[in-house]
């Protein structure tokens, strides 16, 4: 198909970071991403880069799968950087003609804001590359379980979240099919004034609707016939545990955050 | 009614009188007596549902299975056999009548309609389904995972699920794709993924509700082995198909038409031939060497009344082979429809989509693409289409090249496109909206719109449909509304991927009727398929292996015994006719089961005696 979506797409591998207890990596990429937004200064960046690229190189991941999930958030980030150029004016003016006025500043924020995120985006997909969706669901499970005595249904969204993650792409294949189907029949998605092609798109929204129903009254089927109940107990062919090599990752991760934050 | 009622209470009795008596005696006395119940795992007796629409999904039906039995449910689309799986899955309460799955009284409608949800529940536990879609089924992105979900909710300890996964994926020889994303595996690849699934949970019965039908040649071929597979190691089967072929290998076949149970019996019994009128009125057909022993008995019929025959057997032969009209036709002198001129394209940069292929369609020729999945067949019919400008090489489509942007949109009008699956498009509240989405996106007058649609609604069957919704339609109704909605736009080549999957028979002959006439009308017809009879049908075959054209020719040329280990390798096939020519040492190559039946007829009266040794 014409759009492959390559959000989330489990890398299987048998590195160090893979057979870490999923909800290490869980806990210590939310803390990476979180810690993201500290980034004020080259030398925080330098570092967050350098634990995040260490990390990625122990995954055993290639470089083409990791710019292969980056690259689709490149062009927001590229619409950030030019949003930070136009908004800041504080600092030495380098650039006026008319209304653009650039200063050192908006330089500064533009290369640092989004280059900072970034760090966050290649902390997300390194835990999507190294974790299968059901050991996410398993690590949300038993990491929201706390909050399931309090009547939190964690287990049925962390289902849902792995599902969710199944059905992108097929989803996403289907959309493409459909713009395929509508633009052979004079449907202006792809073209036309603004107002033409938001008239175009209802087709569009209508049918993947229709047929994203479909895929859930099926779906809904599967785990009916697999026996999947919400709330029931079930067992796991591979049960979580915390052993070492977690707890030093978990030690790891807190000194890079308090080295980002307090020291640098 | 009452009679189920009467033998549930005799059973009940049977029971406590077992209790308190002497062993010896209450276990022969208990075997007996309740031998037509507790040998069959799954009992439906005299089940009505009905939808909230009021449409009856099943009416009166009766139904057993017994342990080790391979049952095979046929029925035309919309016949309820789905609803049937589902009431036999335990997921589908019926309205009336009684169910008994693998020992629970799980419905019991003497008693005011009482569902016993707990026993459902434990019912479940022990029946195994597998259905048509296969993306449906899959609910992880790694294969031995998913295999592992069904066994891990019914709290299977880890080491005995390990051990199942192992065991499963190598029974449908899937155990190379262990770690594999499930969205990356072809159809029938993701489908024994998914019987691999129900498997591992061990359940006494296994349902399969159509696992073929959206699959191609290969991946039919392979559930089917596994089928086999399962049926040596005594698993019970309950197998719902409208491919009469596959039903020849099961114990029972059981026929639904409208709800009701219109035939049940052996193959033998149920494919009788005095039954073969009943199944083309019930929307399916005999299985083919049946339908070729009827023809080859007609023709010797016709050929007793007049001795004369209409004309020589070979040139007949040539015309069923379509190879008459290819050599007469006046294409060489016009331009050609489209012309694919040396085209590369890719995805992305690491495999190509399409490798140097070049090919050209005459107007009015009727072309066929075959490939197995990812062969890049979906991909020449996006660029064929327009759809995508191709990274080196041109297209170039009734003298216009695709490069340009205005160019393409100009094409769009000219060449329709029928998606796989087109249904899926449907988005208007009425068909006729639907139907005219096309033509007013080409900026026509009211009343040549009106007019148009009137036409496309005509050729496809649905006068009167008009104002009916499209998602009230039946699917196959669905198909047809989608096609006309195309064809309204009334383009000079239509381009199909795969119009038939999952279509029965009926369905599948209306579509060939349909897009016959419209070729008959002057419009030059591309389209994919996965079926070898189809293609043959074809005026001229291109085949695609590995993003390049491996084979182009007519039907006779590309099938034809020295190509057979090529097509083979190229996951692909030799039709139904000319592979049972092959193998029963028929030297001309029939193409169609007409042409065939022809050759048998005149020239091996060796086959005299056919009816009787090659019985079903």
């Amino acid at each position: 198909m014409a759009l492959k979506i390559s959000l989330g797409q489990y890398f299987a591998a048998n590195s160090v970071v893979h057979r870490l207890d999923p909800r290490t990596k869980v806990c210590a990429s939310l803390a990476i991403m979180v810690s993201v937004f500290f980034i004020h200064t080259p030398a925080q960046l330098a570092l967050g880069f350098a634990f995040v690229l260490v990390t990625i190189a122990l995954a055993r991941i290639p470089a083409h799968r990791v710019l292969e999930s980056v690259l689709p958030v490149f062009a927001m980030l590229v619409v950030l950087g030019v949003f930070n150029l136009l908004l800041t004016t504080s600092g030495v003016v380098l650039v006026h003609a008319g209304p653009l006025r650039i200063t050192t500043d908006g330089v500064r924020a533009a290369l640092l804001y989004s280059t900072r995120l970034v760090i966050g985006v290649l902390a997300g997909m390194l835990l999507l590359l190294t974790t299968t969706p059901a050991q996410l669901t398993d690590a949300f499970d038993k990491l929201l379980s706390p909050l399931a005595r309090i009547g939190f249904p964690a287990h049925s969204i962390a289902m849902v979240f792995s599902l969710m993650l199944r059905f992108i792409p097929t989803l996403a294949d289907e959309a493409a099919a459909l713009v395929d189907a509508q633009t052979a029949r004079g449907g202006a998605l792809t073209e036309g004034s603004p107002i033409r092609r938001i008239r175009a798109v209802a087709p569009l929204i209508v049918s993947l609707l229709a047929s994203s129903l479909n895929h859930a009254n099926d779906l809904s089927r599967a785990l009916d016939a697999r026996c999947y109940e919400d709330g029931a107990e079930r067992s796991h062919w591979h049960p979580l545990h915390m052993r070492a090599r977690d707890w030093l990752a978990l030690v790891l991760a807190v000194i890079y955050v308090v080295a980002l934050v307090f020291v640098i | 009614m009452s009679g189920s009622d009467q033998s549930d209470f005799a059973r009940e009795a049977l029971r406590s009188q077992g209790a308190p008596g002497s062993s010896a005696r209450t276990l022969d006395f208990g075997r007996d007596g309740q031998a037509p119940t507790d040998a069959s795992l799954m009992e439906l007796s005299h089940v009505t549902l009905e939808y909230e629409s009021g449409s009856q999904a099943l009416n009166d039906v009766s139904l057993s299975v017994a342990p080790g039995e391979w049952l095979c449910v046929l029925g035309a689309n919309g016949s309820g056999k789905s609803t049937l799986a589902s009431v036999l899955c335990g997921l589908l309460a019926p309205d009336a009548g009684s169910v008994r799955l693998v020992g629970e009284d799980v419905f019991d409608g003497a008693r005011g309609a009482r569902i016993d949800f707990d026993a459902y529940r434990r019912a479940r536990r022990s029946i195994g389904l597998v259905f048509q879609n296969p993306d449906d089924q899959i609910v992880t992105t790694v294969v031995d995972e998913d295999v592992a979900f069904g066994p891990e909710n019914l709290g299977v300890p880890p080491a005995e699920i390990g051990r199942r996964v192992e065991r499963e994926l190598r029974r449908v020889a899937m155990q190379d794709f262990a770690k594999a994303d499930p969205t990356h595996l072809s159809g029938g690849q993701k489908q024994r993924v998914a019987i691999a699934g129900a498997l591992a949970m061990e359940p006494q019965v296994l349902v399969l509700d159509e696992p073929g039908s959206l699959l191609d040649v290969r991946g039919r071929a392979a559930i089917l082995r596994v089928m086999g597979r399962l049926r040596e190691a005594g698993t019970t089967i309950v197998h719902i198909t409208h491919f009469m072929d596959e039903a020849l290998e099961a114990d029972r076949v059981v026929v639904l038409n409208a709800g009701r149970v219109a035939l049940e019996g052996t193959p033998r019994e149920v494919f009788d031939p005095s039954h073969a009128e009943l199944l083309t009125t019930l929307g399916l057909e005999e299985p083919f060497e049946m339908r070729l022993r009827r023809r080859v008995q007609f023709l010797r019929y016709e050929d007793c009344l007049s001795t004369a025959p209409s004309g020589p057997p070979t040139e007949q032969l040539s015309i069923l082979c379509g190879r008459a009209r290819t050599e007469d036709s006046p294409a060489q002198q016009e331009q050609p429809a489209i012309s694919v001129e040396h085209v590369s394209f890719a995805y992305r940069r690491e495999r190509k989509a399409l490798d140097d292929v070049s090919l050209e369609i005459a107007q009015g020729e009727s072309l066929a693409i075959i490939g197995q999945t990812g062969s890049g067949k979906s991909t020449l019919l996006r660029l064929l289409c327009a759809l995508e400008v191709p990274d080196e090489g041109r297209v170039v489509i009734n003298g216009i090249c695709t490069a340009r942007k205005r160019s393409r949109r100009r094409l769009h009008g000219t060449i329709g496109y029928v998606m796989q699956h087109p249904e899926r498009q449907l988005f208007a509240s009425t068909v006729l909206e639907d139907v005219s989405f096309g033509p007013r996106n080409m900026g026509l007058s009211a009343s040549e719109i009106s007019q148009r649609c009137a036409k496309a609604l005509h050729i496809v069957g649905l006068v009167g449909f008009d104002d009916a919704s499209p998602f009230e339609l039946s699917g196959g109704q669905q198909r047809l509304c989608a096609l006309a909605g195309i064809l309204a736009m009334q383009p000079k080549t239509l381009v199909l991927d795969e119009p038939r999957a999952g279509l029965d028979p009926r369905g599948r002959h209306e579509l060939r009727g349909i897009l016959n006439n419209i070729h008959a009308l002057g419009t030059t017809i591309v389209q994919v398929t996965h079926s070898m009879e189809e293609a043959a049908r074809a005026e001229r075959i291109v085949v695609l292996d590995q993003a390049r054209v491996l084979l182009t020719g007519t039907p006779a040329e590309v099938f034809c015994a020295k190509n057979e280990e090529l097509l083979l390798r190229a996951g692909l096939g030799l039709p139904l006719p000319l592979a049972w020519a092959l193998a029963h040492g028929i030297e001309s190559s029939p193409l169609t089961l007409d042409a065939l039946a022809q050759t048998i007829s005149t020239e091996h009266p060796s086959f005299s005696d056919w009816g009787d040794s090659h019985g079903a």
